[in-house]
């Protein structure tokens, strides 16, 4: 009863009050409605390629300049060699390179004369901008077999290869987001604590008979539930923005939840440290900013230098965005994600041990 | 370890609702509660006065287990504080010095919520809470949420989520600090009603708050109890001398000179002539001034009050 009543008073005092609510819910649907809104549309884009032509021959040549050349979606460069074309594709002037391999020109010829016969192209693109890629991997493709005139498909070889599935720029986005908007529940996390705290309302709940342990519990306890709300509303939201969940919901809902835990123990920590709510506030906020960015929540990480990669893995939202995007993209299963959730269960108990022990000792001060 | 006082001879007794034991807190170098030795009886409403910063607030911390006494210890309602918090706390009700509420709760969710945590069967404390919203007079902004309030309603509301549970002892720590008039007057009211059912330990800086409320009154001065009785006690025993004060026209400087070789202390300003001494004897000094033809417009005996056996005691302006 005792524990009931405190449990529901701190989620009443999150959900009235305007700010902390604005930080749980508004902040990231803002953010998510950005996306959505900056990446549904298919309006008129343009892909930058290159080429890089091995086999110069000439049906190499005019494959180039009359097939990939004369589509509109395509802006066409050429490179001398592969280096060449890498390096452009690490600064990021193309979103992938096109290698013609060899023997390109008699494959071609061999299926303009009706026989079987097959096209090897090799493509590769940067896995970060993954809509991009998609994309113009299917581009590649349709052009490709008009120039050729054939019904069966052609062989592309992809670096990486991961194409099978119908992948949107809100499939990859939705994960950090969500992540994000539980990354910053660490702030708010702390908040009721911290403010109780500050107000002395603590310390008047501590003239009552009620236990320190009932304290932990119904704050972190209420907390976690606002996880979970929280959770259910991100995932709804990311359906509505067309976010398909090709693996297990489960599994990312299980993902998704031990994030927020995370964040809720973090959040105790800070406020058991913090002297003040302000203090507590922007402590996490300059803590949760930079994490977001180097956790790789909203830009590719893949180029940060590796200490940077090194430093975000120590947290638990590098881990999590990788699993959730596993998920929810390529659709695998928990095997494929053990170690990420493992670092996630060990996280969530560990921080939570910490911030108990923490908690307690502030409240006895 | 500072121990000013010899250690206390006294014997736990049933009929005390609080009794301290050479209660001490020091902040570092400062001694904020000085080994005091109090017994407040059951039933009584004892009222702690003192200046800023005299202690009042640390002691009551340590009274509700919130605060580790540095050394000594008190029993409150049988319960040692060091040794049984959870017992005192269940004991207890309290208003503190500072109003604290939950922001976005209104006042009904409020005392419900203390009323849960002090374990109290929900339908009690549902009805005890609307009483209590009425009895302060909030009823009608029993749905709003208390950030909404003003400072007097919130402190209102303050004293209200002490009685919520219906404790034993109520301890009422500066409770009507920021009230109008009228509003004081009207927690002066229920606190003198609540007298007869409950102990309540009050601190407050009105002094005739205490001299209204209080059937005894302990002052408190640099941690230490300076003095301690009812308010006739204080004021009679404190205060020996009288003052006789006298609006008059006319007063002459012969006059005057007559009265200062006559009393111990005359003062003179602005037409008003006060008068104090030992023995001063109204009759004899009217007739006086009139035998000297002065007009008297006024005379009064002022009787003593808390705030001079305050200012005697410890030399300070309780007010700022
Ligand atoms: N937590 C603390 N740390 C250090 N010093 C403290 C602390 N709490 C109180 N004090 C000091 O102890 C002394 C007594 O303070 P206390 O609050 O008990 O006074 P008070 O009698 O309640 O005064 P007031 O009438 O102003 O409320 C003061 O000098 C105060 O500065
Ligand atoms: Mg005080």
């Amino acid at each position: 009863m005792r524990f009931w009543s405190l449990f529901s008073r701190n989620i009443k005092e999150t959900y009235r009050d305007a700010m902390a609510l604005g930080f749980l819910l508004a902040f990231p649907l803002v953010f998510m409605l950005l996306f959505g809104v900056a990446l549904g549309g298919d309006g008129k884009v343009s892909y930058s390629i290159g080429v890089v032509d091995n086999n110069q021959s000439d049906v190499s040549q005019s494959y180039i300049s009359d097939a990939l050349g004369a589509a509109d979606v395509l802006s066409v460069k050429v490179y001398s060699n592969t280096d060449n074309a890498m390096e452009d594709l690490r600064l990021g002037n193309i979103s992938s390179y096109i290698v013609i391999p060899d023997g390109f020109g008699e494959q071609v010829a061999t299926i303009w004369q009706k026989m079987p016969g097959n096209i090897e192209l090799n493509i590769t693109y940067d896995e970060s901008n993954l809509s991009a890629s998609s994309n113009v991997i299917s581009i590649i493709n349709s052009i490709t077999r008009s120039f050729a005139g054939i019904e069966i498909p052609i062989t592309i070889n992809t670096n990486p290869i991961n194409i099978e599935t119908k992948i949107t720029q809100i499939d990859f986005i939705a994960p950090g987001i969500i992540i994000f908007g539980l990354l910053i529940m660490i702030p708010t996390a702390g908040r009721i604590m911290m403010h109780d705290k500050d107000t002395r309302f603590l310390h008047r709940m501590m003239t009552t008979p009620t236990r320190p342990w009932e304290f932990i519990v119904s704050y972190s306890l209420s907390m976690a539930t606002i996880a979970v709300i929280q959770v259910v509303i991100f995932l709804l939201l990311g359906w509505w923005f067309g976010m398909d969940i090709v693996g297990s919901v489960w599994l990312a809902f299980a993902i998704f939840v031990l994030t927020g835990l995370c964040s809720i123990g973090i959040g105790m920590v800070v406020a058991s440290l913090a002297k003040s709510e302000n203090q507590g506030e922007a402590l996490s906020w300059l803590f949760s900013m930079p994490l977001a960015i180097i956790s790789g929540l909203w830009f590719p990480i893949e180029y940060m230098p590796s200490y940077v990669r090194t430093f975000a893995d120590l947290f638990p939202y590098s881990h999590a965005t990788e699993a959730a995007r596993a998920v929810i993209i390529r659709g695998v299963g928990m095997e494929a994600i053990s170690t990420d959730f493992l670092v996630l269960i060990i996280w969530t108990g560990g921080i939570f041990i910490i911030g108990t022990f923490l908690f307690r000792r502030k409240m006895k001060s | 370890m500072i121990t000013n006082n010899p250690l206390s001879v006294r014997k736990p007794d049933d009929s005390f609702a609080i009794q301290t034991f050479d209660l001490t807190r020091i902040f570092g170098k400062l001694v904020a509660v000085d080994g005091i030795n109090l017994d407040i009886k059951k039933g009584e409403l004892f009222a702690f006065l003192g200046p800023n910063g005299a202690g009042k607030t640390t002691t009551i911390s340590m009274l509700c287990c919130l605060l580790k006494p540095s050394s000594g210890t008190a029993l409150v309602m049988g319960n040692d504080i060091n040794k049984d918090p959870y017992k005192v706390k269940a004991a207890i009700g309290i208003s503190p010095q500072d109003t604290t509420l939950s922001d976005h709760l209104n006042p009904i969710e409020n005392l419900e919520l203390f009323g849960s945590m002090h374990q109290l069967p929900p339908k009690i404390v549902k009805q005890r809470a609307k009483e209590l919203v009425e009895t302060m007079g909030l009823s009608d902004r029993a749905k709003d949420q208390v950030k909404k309030f003003s400072g007097g309603m919130k402190r209102r509301l303050n004293i209200a989520m002490a009685l919520i549970s219906d404790p034993q002892l109520v301890i009422l720590d500066e409770p009507t600090l920021g009230l109008d008039p009228q509003s004081r007057r009207a927690v002066w009211k229920y606190i003198a009603r609540l007298k007869k059912e409950k102990t309540i330990l009050l601190t407050t800086h009105y002094l005739e708050e205490a001299d209204f409320l209080a059937d005894r009154i302990g002052i408190i001065d640099e941690g230490k109890i300076v003095a301690f009785g009812t308010p006739v006690e204080l004021k009679t025993s404190m205060i020996d001398t009288h003052t006789i004060i006298i609006k008059a026209w006319n007063l002459t400087q012969k006059t005057i000179m007559e009265m200062k070789e006559k009393y111990e202390d005359v003062q003179i300003t602005d037409g008003t002539m006060t008068i104090t001494d030992k023995r001063v004897n109204f009759q004899e000094i009217v007739d006086h001034l009139h035998n000297a033809g002065t007009i008297i417009r006024s005379a009064y005996i002022k009787e003593p009050t808390l705030d001079d056996v305050f200012i005697k005691i410890t030399g300070k302006e309780l007010r700022e």
